[in-house]
């Protein structure tokens, strides 16, 4: 059997009395998109930290791709594609200057490196500005740019933060695209981010994590379901009381009541013959103007599990 | 990690900085103005400080009132031009000369009559330490000049023998202590401005998680930082050569003790840069160090001449040895009892620590922002 891309176990890191991530563990496998989520302050960055070796943690254990991390980081290194978030590229050189010291610093071999980077950046449309300085670049081109980089030396496992941030949305439907032939040609991807159509539309499974704590793990679309089947939006007059709400709730099937400026969100368990049961306690009471019916979305699926307060 | 595989990361590292410091061309001029502007300043300021401006006026042409003028420019601590009372006077008052000496009407008559002579002397005592030059310096003028006009009557003077084969002046001396902080200082800049600006543009991420030691990051850092630290240096040796007029006796110890110092100061420029992080805060950093380091070490006189508890510090100041070895590359004395050979380990150990330092600490804060 193959072992994991990444095994954490029991992972904890500890700042003073501050602890970022307790007692954390999960598993990634070979081949996937695993999407790592949580608010901001969840532990996120502190996890990947300790996956890339830059940082140790208080306690536990990190394998990647077979290896340990504390034992041997350089060779985890090796195998590790990174795109920041910030890309981290040297603005004031040329993209040619920027591929290349990344080639020297990942030892590629000299030989055969300027087909190979003409190779990489046809792919991202890039080899026109090859010549330019990165400082002339779009956001879009930039994130290329690192995703490029990132490639260069051919990782095995490719760790992307927050892949589309601040990219318009043909850039990011193409980084999006560029990660999926990533996995189609094998490499492990983790990704973190907060833009959570993103994650519903690359990985393959997610970990949501909270003040350091796994929440949840799963495959998107089966998140999206154990927080209900359908979520029913009604526009109603006048909004509905509170006795209305605590009435809904009560019926067999309805996860959750939520009533606000003149609508009430209802999520649902058990298909159209709870919808019906709904529909017939909400017009008993109130004038119903609109009703639609969707499935949950992983935004409401992260809200519920997270909560609403703000994070700095 | 091979070898071949750590010289072609520091390679790769230095020339990246190279060309960056090149495409930014505000930090490479603050880089190399920064230590010349240091030396000049340090220079006119013993300039100005060393000798007090003064007027004489000259109401006697005779030969011994003549001979009393030149013992007064022999004595090193004045800069005398002559003029009239009424120019002394205007001059005083403005506040452009420090005394007027007026030597009286009747001088070489006088003497020869052996008769008292009264030189009236006006100081503008408004700096103590300009006032007691003048106080110190015309009496000994006046000792000075009765001693060669008069030989027969002055019957004790001093033996003098020289430990040094020749005399330095304090200008050429201080100009050699300066220059070396002109290149700690420049290191100092380099280092911790191409280091910082990892921090700045987020590429030590990029840095810290390649498959290489943090040591190895480190030397490229410094050699990469060396080159414009070089640029500086060659420019402050051009100064002292050239516009003071300092030659250096030993030139290669001028090469070994130049590229020691610029090894140690840039290693620490390199731990400064990962620890602030920000250049803004390097720069005034890198001076704030020099200035109360360059006082501790010795630029004036030998540094065991401070007293004990100076003394004391000054020989845990790494630039104390630099500039020992400095002056002794360029005016061939040694100034420190522990010797050349000592000053060159004190200092190569002192880079290899520094080096070690600045990679622990880069491996410590990583890529932190």
């Amino acid at each position: 059997m193959t072992e994991p891309a990444i095994e954490l176990t029991g992972l904890t890191k500890r700042f003073g009395s501050f602890t970022a991530v307790d007692g954390l563990s999960l598993s990634v496998e070979r081949g996937e998109i695993f999407g790592l989520l949580g608010p901001n302050g969840s532990g996120k960055t502190t996890t990947i930290d300790m996956i890339s070796g830059l940082s140790r943690p208080t306690s536990g254990s990190i394998t990647v791709l077979g290896t340990d991390v504390l034992t041997d980081p350089r060779k985890i290194r090796r195998s590790l594609g990174t795109v920041p978030q910030e890309n981290a590229l040297y603005e004031e050189l040329t993209a040619e200057a920027n591929l290349k010291f990344h080639a020297d610093l990942f030892e590629v071999p000299r030989k055969g490196l300027d087909q190979k980077i003409t190779a990489l950046l046809e792919l991202a449309q890039l080899q026109e500005r090859r010549k330019s300085r990165v400082s002339t670049f779009s956001g879009g081109m930039k994130r290329r740019l690192a995703l490029v980089r990132a490639m260069l030396h051919e990782p095995e496992l490719l760790y992307f933060d927050e892949p589309t941030l601040g990219v318009d949305v043909q850039s990011r439907h193409d980084l999006w695209d560029r990660i999926l032939e990533l996995k189609a040609r094998g490499t492990t991807v983790l990704i973190t981010s907060n833009y959570l159509e993103e994650a519903n539309a690359l990985c393959d499974r997610l970990a949501i994590i909270d003040r350091g704590r796994l929440v949840a793990l799963d495959s998107p679309s089966r998140l999206r379901h154990s927080f209900g089947d359908t979520v029913l939006e009604m526009r109603t007059h006048p909004t509905p009381g509170e006795d209305i709400v605590r009435r809904v709730t009560a019926l067999p099937g309805v996860v959750s009541a939520i009533a606000s400026d003149g609508s009430l969100k209802v999520t649902v368990e058990g298909g159209a013959d709870v919808t019906g049961k709904v529909v017939t306690e909400v017009v008993g009471w109130t004038s119903l103007q609109e009703i639609q019916s969707r499935e949950p979305s992983l935004d409401e699926v992260f809200l519920s599990l997270t909560g609403k307060e703000l994070r700095e | 990690m091979s070898v071949r595989h750590n010289l072609r990361v520091v390679r790769a590292v230095a020339a990246a900085d190279i060309r960056l410091t090149l495409r930014e061309p505000l930090f490479a001029i603050i880089g190399i103005l920064i230590p010349i502007n240091f030396l000049l300043l340090f220079l006119l300021f013993a300039i100005s400080g060393g000798q007090a401006p003064i007027a004489v006026v000259l109401n006697d042409r005779g030969p011994l009132a003549e001979q009393f003028v030149q013992a007064m420019g022999n004595s090193s601590s004045f800069i005398i031009h002559p003029a009239s009372a009424d120019d002394a006077e205007r001059e005083i008052r403005a506040g452009s000369i420090v005394a007027v000496v007026t030597v009286p009407q009747g001088f070489d008559a006088a003497l020869a009559a052996k008769a008292p002579i009264d030189i009236p002397v006006e100081v503008n005592n408004l700096n103590v330490d300009f006032t007691n030059d003048i106080r110190r310096a015309i009496p000994l003028s006046i000792t000075s000049f009765y001693a060669n006009a008069f030989p027969q009557q002055v019957v004790v003077t001093a033996r003098e023998s020289d430990v040094q084969p020749q005399d330095t002046g304090y200008i050429p001396y201080l100009a050699v202590s300066i220059m070396v902080a002109g290149l700690m200082l420049a290191s100092l800049l380099q280092g911790s401005v191409n280091t910082a600006r990892d921090y700045e543009l987020g590429t030590a991420k990029e840095l810290a998680l390649a498959p290489v030691s943090r040591l190895t990051i480190g030397v490229g850092k410094v050699l990469g930082a060396a080159a414009l630290a070089t640029a500086s240096a060659l420019l402050l040796l051009v100064v002292v050569v050239l516009f003071i007029g300092v030659r250096p006796l030993h030139p290669l110890e001028v090469l070994g003790f130049g590229l020691l110092i610029l090894a140690a100061f840039l290693a620490i420029g390199v731990l400064v840069g990962t620890l602030v992080r920000r250049r803004q805060q390097a720069i005034p950093l890198s001076i704030a160090a020099v200035l109360p380091l360059f006082f501790l070490s010795g630029p004036f006189g030998p540094a065991n001449w401070l007293g004990t508890v100076p003394g004391a510090i000054a020989a845990a100041s790494p630039l104390t040895y630099a500039i020992a070895a400095f002056q002794h590359a360029f005016h061939g004395y040694q100034t420190s009892p522990q010797g050349l050979t000592a000053d060159a380990i004190v200092l190569a150990a002192f880079s290899v620590v520094a080096v070690a330092l600045a990679a622990f600490a880069f491996g410590r804060r990583g890529a932190r922002q």
